[in-house]
């Protein structure tokens, strides 16, 4: 897969306070806010339904099951954390169009959410989002 | 040495100084921190330089909190710990109850010497069910949460435009992702930032 550039999110699940506490463990049962691991819009046709970044002509997002590794690089500084697939998301389509930019470095669209350990590892949980690029290597 | 090692070692110092105010690590520019500490975790793995869960109690500069899975963390704020608590903040702000994430540098003893602190913060996604004066109504999950507007602080971010005061673009039906701090023990939320599609 060639790097993929768009935003990137954070979300919480697993064991959890407030509102979070009804997440769960995500599609793959395993999610958990403390460990490396994140979202992915394209693990299943179920999923794909559900997040449909076809609709915001997001091409290139390769299909890929619970487990599978992601690289998320932070555009605003270089940061990079590795991570593995958790649970199906972000809903692409909810958002179509939207960018972010940290100077001249933007994304376009939700590509990827990450866990707040693995968000942490990279920018700060206060900044919701963050345009940024996601590989495989 | 390297530059996470130098990091460690002056996190550690200043955990052991213990002193909470001036700063003697010195502060970074948020996305600087953060671009300085490569992550060397293996992806999947739990994060031992990271804790969550619910303070339930505070000595000196010392939070000893419940991890949501029941293990116990102690937390050192330390001279360069920077805490958000819907913005930021210092640490007389920080109480008994408050949820947090926690980032930092896990020292021998198993204290974790915090780098970042978040009080309380929220991610959340949801579709508005209903906007009052200065509150957002939102489903979440089959879940009412209630989104309190707060002057001077809450801002919307409209399809990727820069944040602006004015909320009052939010439409019933829409779905937003909302950045916030809880209120403890409520189905409440304090918003720093809602994000809205076109």
């Amino acid at each position: 897969m060639a790097a993929l550039r768009g935003e990137v999110s954070w979300f919480c699940c697993g064991s959890a306070w407030g509102p979070c506490g009804t997440a769960g463990g995500g599609a793959c049962g395993t999610c958990s806010s403390g460990n490396y691991q994140h979202a992915w819009p394209n693990t299943s046709d179920a999923c794909l339904a559900i997040t449909r970044p076809d609709r915001c002509g997001v091409t290139g997002m390769t299909r890929r099951g619970c487990g599978f590794r992601h690289y998320t690089t932070n555009l605003c500084n270089g940061a990079r954390v590795g991570t593995t697939i958790a649970d199906c998301g972000p809903q692409t389509d909810l958002f179509c169009g939207e960018r972010t930019c940290c100077g001249s470095a933007c994304g376009s669209n939700r590509i990827i959410d990450l866990t707040p350990a693995a968000y942490s590892a990279i920018a700060s949980l206060s900044a919701g989002l963050r345009p940024c690029s996601v590989d495989t290597v | 040495m390297n530059q996470t090692l130098d990091r460690r070692r002056l996190l550690a110092t200043a955990a052991l100084g213990g002193v909470v105010g001036a700063t003697g690590l010195g502060s970074l520019a948020p996305e600087a921190a953060f671009a300085a500490e490569p992550a060397t975790i293996e992806p999947g793995a739990p994060d031992p330089n990271f804790a969550e869960g619910r303070i339930s109690r505070i000595s000196g500069s010392m939070l000893l909190v419940t991890g949501s899975d029941t293990v116990l963390h102690s937390i050192r704020i330390t001279d360069g710990t920077s805490i958000w608590k819907l913005h930021p903040t210092t640490f007389d702000k920080v109480t008994v109850g408050d949820g947090l994430y926690a980032r930092g540098v896990r020292l021998p003893d198993g204290t974790l010497a915090a780098d970042s602190v978040w009080l309380n913060i929220v991610n959340l996604h949801g579709h508005i069910a209903a906007v009052g004066r200065n509150v957002l109504h939102l489903d979440h999950q089959g879940r009412r949460i209630v989104a309190h507007v707060v002057p001077d602080r809450s801002a919307a971010v409209y399809n990727g435009t820069p944040a602006v005061s004015d909320l009052s673009l939010l439409r019933v039906g829409r779905h937003v992702q909302v950045l916030g701090a809880w209120h403890p023990d409520t189905n409440e939320i304090d918003i720093a930032t809602v994000y809205a599609a076109a």
